[in-house]
């Protein structure tokens, strides 16, 4: 066979269905990314075009061009949209459709997982914007502080919106975390160890962590608030036991970190094109690695920096502002390793390399600013004024949209396989820069002077007036040059104008693969023996389009990638994808329903979608798997590997673990909580315990612990050759015990809206029921699948799984029974 | 797997000591212990200066296991980048809670 007819034949296995069908129902990462960047950039758009009606308000004192309420519609959509629909969407889908590129494999670990997260990032997106359009949208800043954001002093749907549509929209970055964390550690050409790895891969898996332990905090606080504000649970009403402070840390926990989540994968992609402009290698490989590492870790230790005037004793203060302090160490790492690389090779001027200067001075600036509001007193003085706005856009902008343009410039040819004809980037650039300075810099200024955030007018007393009118016009210049930006990428796809293979001259594997790029991406996967596979050899291109590498030979029609053992990067499984469906679109628009029946209080409809769900995620994995053993699979080079099924750790175990590790943090928050009412709210102790009762501890250590034997049985007898279905009934059994004693535990609660202890009581419950019910379901769908015959002491991959979930499920038992009923048992 | 671990865990324990000693702060100031002074230091003051020198020492214990040929990585990348984050882990461990020593506790 030769490259052509290989081509035509992987083009045929791995394309998306023609016309505009195929966006509906592909899974491909190259289509979903780029439906991401598309997505996102149209959010930037309407965000941008919010900071314009911002700055046309403010131009002028006493302006009559938007009433207060609409002003607070405006900057908390505007800061909503761009941090929660434009930043980190961008991210994912530059990484989407990058990762797999740059690390030699054809797709990412879970395709269908992919189109999920993207289509519930649309319809949650969609609420959003609709809600904007009806002049119904959030306004409570982006930070949604209660009690303003409470039932009382938010009555409408506004703030519901946000509450709902953001839980909504994290699904998608949740997804995508999980699986970059397990394309980076196990889905890489063979030869491409920890340390061979694509410096961006190590930024996305270091903020992918970030995501699986960032996020959940917020999704928690989300549903706490909206349980309030639904249900009149008091989580945050201080008359009740609940605390508005609560919020402020679950908040700033996922807050902070958020911020860092933004700028790595932009310091990643810089140091990716950095030393291509150069003309050299970075340097400092492992130096850089280290300190995204120490960078991604500490932020995580910082949230209380948000809440520095929230009477916060002195030695929490101090412990606060240290840590803020010592992240700038491992960020000027970072940045004396990108200079020694400019130092050590040759720079040239070219586009992506001046949006990196620009990303340079504005994200110094913003770093030093960040070093002053660390500085307590001075905080104090700063505190919710223009200055820490134009601050935190010294950092969004100079630490992410910089590098973001460097990176569209940098990869462009890649997507579309032309070059850039007119050139326009210069100019783009030129306006950009100047704009965005001209704007930030008179907001740090009228900061100073003392105007506040977040206000919708001044009079001209208060002597703003003429540095306002600069920082709008400032406003205007950056977003024209935005549109340039805009009007030029457009044109690159539309005007044909071939480029050459690798035009950058870069080392890595991306620009290995046909351009535009294949559905495929690679012909045949490499082995790669350094970080600049293709310096080694010119040629490599050539050999993987002739599959020359591994599974070269399509003979199969499967969609196939390899698995690799992450340390010694050797193969380990064989990955058979499943091909285009409208199974994520269909589960994403169910799931969306669920999310409007909460919405719109139409309770009824809420227990459908939900069994929706249930039957769609059922229909989802019962499609994987096969009913017969198919053993070591040759996948060239004289090397047989076993599938995905007939291994014990397969991708689904891999993702179950992740996804589980959100999952304990989410609950580690849920306990914070309850502990930190406990200490701090005023209103504690409640006015009662809740009775221990001790048939149902008993019953729960019964049932916790049939469940994980049963399991254990199941898989023990399974792999002894036996079958495992008696096992499976007992885990059965105890699973089910579980969910009788959480609905119990729900059943004899107090009335949850009568005090913060009662609604964190039904939380916990509620949190052990789902889970119980949930491992419940997978241990019976195991079930069904031996009957129909999915399983055999070979195919054992789906026992493994459901291991993890029940192991889970005792672990949330051993801690939500005692923390519901010891403190009853204590007094 | 396990080199990643030996990347992660410094950090993650000074995660770990940094938010226990925050909440043991927290909670001292909240019990309000009163003025039992042992040495003429207050005995929240002693608890807080106990827990940051068992951090330290945590810290210090997990170094030197990365150092060891016993725990410690195989040479190569692994192992330069996880002695990194292994001083890492304890110089944050004493730039952030150096404060138990120096600053007032629960004044505001
Ligand atoms: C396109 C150029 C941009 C302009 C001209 C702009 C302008 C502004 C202005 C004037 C405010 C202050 C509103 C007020 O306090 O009354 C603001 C707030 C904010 N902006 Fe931007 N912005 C831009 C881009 C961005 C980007 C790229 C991000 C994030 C990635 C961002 C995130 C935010 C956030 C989080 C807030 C705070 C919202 C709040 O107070 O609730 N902005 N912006
Ligand atoms: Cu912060």
């Amino acid at each position: 066979m030769n490259a052509l007819a290989r081509h035509r034949r992987l083009t045929a296995i791995w394309s998306s269905e023609p016309g505009w069908k195929g966006w509906l129902s592909t899974v491909n990462h190259s289509d979903v990314g780029r439906m991401f960047i598309v997505t996102a950039s149209f959010h930037f758009l309407v965000g941008g075009i919010l900071a314009m009606l911002i700055r046309a308000q403010l131009a002028t004192p006493n302006s009559a061009f938007a009433g207060p309420e609409i002003y607070s519609q405006l900057f908390t959509m505007h800061g909503t949209i761009m941090m929660f629909l434009f930043a980190i969407p961008m991210i994912e889908g530059l990484a989407i459709y990058l990762l797999p590129k740059m690390l030699g494999t054809r797709d990412l670990a879970y395709p269908r997982l992919t189109a999920y997260g993207y289509w519930c990032y649309f319809f949650g997106g969609a609420m959003l914007l609709i809600s904007l359009v009806f002049g119904i949208a959030p306004d409570g800043g982006w930070f949604m502080y209660p009690p303003l954001t409470g039932r009382i002093h938010s009555p409408g749907i506004n703030t519901d919106f946000w509450l709902i549509g953001i839980t909504f929209v994290e699904i998608s970055a949740i997804c995508a975390a999980v699986e970059f964390t397990v394309s980076i550690l196990k889905y890489r050409a063979p030869g491409m160890t920890l340390g061979k790895m694509p410096v961006f891969a190590w930024y996305m898996l270091v903020v992918s962590l970030m995501i699986l332990t960032g996020f959940p905090p917020l999704i928690l606080g989300s549903i706490l608030l909206e349980l309030e504000r639904a249900f009149a649970l008091p989580f945050f009403q201080v008359e009740l036991g609940g605390d508005s402070l609560l919020w402020q840390h679950l908040f700033w926990l996922f807050g902070h970190p958020e911020v860092y989540i933004i700028f790595l994968p932009a310091a990643g992609m810089v140091s990716t094109i950095l030393p291509v402009m150069a003309s050299t290698t970075l340097l400092g490989y492992r130096w850089v690695v280290a300190a995204a590492v120490a960078l991604a870790i500490l932020s995580f230790g910082l949230w209380v920096h948000h809440m520095f005037t929230t009477g916060i004793p002195h030695m929490g203060l101090a412990f606060f502002s240290a840590a803020s302090t010592l992240v700038a160490v491992p960020t000027a790492v970072q940045v004396f390793a990108w200079i020694g690389t400019m130092w050590k090779g040759t720079p040239q001027l070219r586009l992506p390399m001046l949006h990196i200067l620009g990303f340079f001075i504005t994200f110094v600036i913003g770093g030093l600013t960040g070093v002053m509001v660390a500085v307590v007193p001075f905080d104090w003085q700063v505190h919710d004024t223009a200055f820490v706005t134009a601050h935190l856009h010294y950092v969004l902008f100079g630490g992410f949209v910089f590098p973001v343009l460097a990176g569209i410039y940098y990869w462009l040819p890649l997507v579309t396989g032309n070059r850039r004809f007119f050139r326009l980037g210069k100019v783009a650039f030129a306006l950009i820069f100047a704009g965005f300075h001209v704007t930030f810099l008179a907001m740090h200024w009228v900061g100073l002077m003392g105007q506040r955030r977040r206000i919708s007018t001044y009079a001209p007393e208060d002597g703003w007036t003429a540095i306002n009118l600069i920082s709008s016009v400032g406003g205007f210049v950056l977003a024209f040059g935005l549109a340039v930006v805009l009007i030029e990428v457009v044109l690159s796809f539309v005007v044909r104008h071939r480029a050459p293979r690798n035009p950058w001259g870069s080392g890595m594997l991306e620009w290995a693969i046909p351009r535009p790029s294949a559905a495929y991406n690679f012909a045949s996967l490499p082995r790669v023996n350094s970080r600049d596979p293709l310096w080694d050899d010119q040629n490599l291109p050539v050999r993987i389009a002739r599959g020359e590498g591994y599974l070269g030979d399509p003979a199969s029609g499967r969609r196939e990638t390899l698995m690799i053992d992450s340390a010694t990067a050797e193969p380990e499984q064989l990955v058979i994808y499943p091909a285009n469906t409208r199974l994520p679109i269909v589960l994403a628009a169910v799931t969306g329903l669920f999310f409007l029946s909460l919405l719109l209080k139409i309770y009824l409809i809420t227990p459908l979608a939900i069994a929706g769900v249930v039957a769609l995620g059922w229909r989802w994995v019962w499609r994987l798997g096969s009913k017969q053993d198919l053993g070591d699979q040759p996948i060239g080079h004289g090397v047989a590997v076993p599938t995905i099924a007939e291994v014990s750790r397969p991708p689904g175990w891999w993702g179950s673990v992740f996804l589980l590790v959100a999952n304990a943090t989410l609950f580690g928050s849920l306990l914070f909580g309850y502990a930190f009412l406990w200490t701090i709210a005023p209103g504690w102790p409640p006015p009662a315990f809740i009775a221990p009762s001790l048939p149902t501890m008993l019953a729960a250590a019964v049932g916790a612990a049939l469940a994980v034997a049963g399991v254990a049985i199941a898989v023990r007898t399974n792999r002894n050759g036996g079958t495992p279905v008696s096992g499976l009934l007992a885990a059965v059994a105890g699973a089910l015990g579980l969910v009788a004693v959480f609905a119990m535990m729900l059943w004899s609660a107090p009335p949850a809206a009568g005090h913060a202890y009662n609604a964190t009581v039904m939380v916990l419950g509620s949190y052990g029921l789902v889970h119980a019910a949930l491992a419940s379901l997978m241990l019976i769908f195991l079930l069904a699948r031996h009957r129909a015959g999915y399983m055999s002491q070979r195919r054992r991959g789906e026992l493994a799984i459901v291991k993890v979930w029940t192991m889970y499920l005792a672990g949330v038992t051993g801690l939500v029974v005692p923390a519901v009923y010891l403190p009853g048992l204590v007094t | 797997m396990k080199d990643l671990l030996r990347i992660l865990v410094s950090p993650v324990v000074w995660l770990a000591s940094f938010s226990a000693i925050y909440a043991l702060h927290g909670l001292i100031c909240q019990l309000d212990p009163g003025a039992s002074e042992p040495f003429g230091v207050s005995l929240s003051r002693i608890t807080l200066i106990a827990a940051f020198v068992l951090a330290v020492l945590v810290q210090a214990g997990l170094l030197a296991l990365l150092y060891s040929l016993r725990f410690g990585a195989a040479p190569g990348f692994a192992r330069s980048v996880s002695r990194m984050s292994g001083w890492v882990g304890l110089v944050a461990t004493l730039w952030t809670l150096f404060p138990t020593l120096a600053v007032s506790s629960c004044g505001w």
